[in-house]
């Protein structure tokens, strides 16, 4: 129960993105296409899972001194060794990714959780978190690619990543005369941001008044 | 000292077992890469000129150039093809430009990739961009889009310095 309660944690009342406000950056720069969103998700999770279970193994062995810089080598491994396999076999995903692939290493989620979970924890706990917390932050810069997907091309055309030629879905809602070209750029990423993390805000303070309430009673 | 010396050790092995795997996966993925990047290039050469046979294209040695922008140089027929990498607003503009050996015009030009901000920078993959070039005279002024970008400049200073290697590399 506790697992997986520290697993829903990261989803909403915890996200990463919107209610612990990490690893924004990124999330404002790659959000313009649904198929960067899942792209980026897949591979902050991908390292994020690793880099906790690593570092949980290594914990008691790790020297309190220098355990930043054993992280930062830990991480940035798993990055780079995540980015030559997406520019092996999805380099579409590569080109439109570009340079924030390698700036997941600073993304603060990765060495938060590091820092925060998995330096005290056993190593499926830490696994479980960082899939919780990897999650998270897919869900936020999926939401965020497809709000601005939609507004500023009137719809959403998601190919397969491996294979670029390949359309797994598409649908147009609005007419091309009707889109918002702003959403593409980072006035609309900021406003995204916004409104997105208000909604997680609200969530919360309602959350939190019901419990005040039931303890009241 | 012996402190030191624990997180030293420490430090390294942990680094040497990183770079051990880093290397693992850059001999793994490092042919497939290539091999992407060859088969993306032949394919942008093929749109170039779909009549073509992918074996007509040669590449010939750039070792006279002392150019950052010039990247590979195919032959074909009596083109010369310029692949360049030009900086831009931000990431640049990586585009295929061939040139006749003779005349100097410009027979086709091909963009393969761009960086710049949508709508503005962009403009150089456009096909008015690539109309207004081509047929033109490589080695003089080119007037493209109205209201020239920084990316369209860099890309028609780019076709120029191209222009400036074709009477060395026509014997090769």
């Amino acid at each position: 129960m506790n697992r997986f309660q520290s697993f829903k944690n990261g989803l909403l009342k915890e996200n990463p993105v919107f209610s612990l406000f990490l690893g924004i950056c990124s999330t404002l720069a790659i959000t313009t296409s649904l198929n960067n969103g899942v792209g980026m998700g897949i591979a902050v999770i991908c390292v994020l899972v690793m880099s906790n279970v690593i570092i949980s193994l290594i914990r008691n062995i790790t020297p309190d001194e220098i355990h930043i810089p054993v992280y930062i080598v830990v991480i940035a491994s798993l990055v780079e060794i995540i980015q030559m396999l997406i520019e092996a076999y999805a380099p579409a995903l590569n080109t439109s990714l570009g340079v924030f692939i390698p700036l997941i290493v600073v993304n603060c989620i990765i060495l938060g959780r590091a820092e925060a979970f998995a330096a005290n924890n056993g190593p499926l706990d830490s696994a479980l978190d960082g899939l919780g917390m990897g999650l998270g932050y897919t869900l936020a810069v999926c939401s965020m690619s497809a709000i601005r997907e939609i507004l500023s091309t009137g719809g959403i055309t998601f190919t397969n990543m491996f294979n670029e030629d390949q359309v797994l879905f598409s649908f147009q809602l609005i007419p091309d005369d009707f889109t918002i070209s702003m959403f593409s750029s980072s006035v609309g990423a900021f406003l995204t941001f916004a409104i997105l993390a208000a909604g997680v805000a609200w969530y919360k303070a309602r959350d939190a008044k019901k419990a005040e309430t039931k303890e009241v009673k | 000292m012996k402190k030191i010396l624990h997180l030293t050790i420490f430090l390294a092995v942990i680094s040497l077992i990183a770079g051990g795997a880093l290397s693992y996966f850059h001999n793994l993925t490092a042919p497939i890469i290539a091999e992407n990047d060859a088969k993306q290039e032949r394919e942008s050469l093929q749109e170039m000129y779909p009549d073509a046979n992918i074996n007509d294209f040669k590449k010939i040695s750039t070792k006279g150039i002392d150019s950052d922008t010039i990247e590979t140089v195919y032959k074909y027929d009596n083109y010369l093809i310029f692949k360049m990498s030009v900086t831009g607003y931000k990431d640049g503009t990586v585009f295929l430009v061939s040139i006749d050996k003779d005349t100097k015009k410009i027979d086709k030009y091909l963009a393969i990739s761009n960086g710049d901000t949508k709508g503005l920078g962009s403009k150089v993959m456009d096909d008015d961009f690539k109309n207004s070039l081509e047929g033109k005279d490589a080695s003089g002024k080119l007037d493209t889009i109205s209201g020239a970008t920084i990316s369209s400049s860099a890309v028609t200073e780019g076709i120029n310095e191209a222009s400036g290697y074709v009477d060395e590399l026509k014997g090769e």
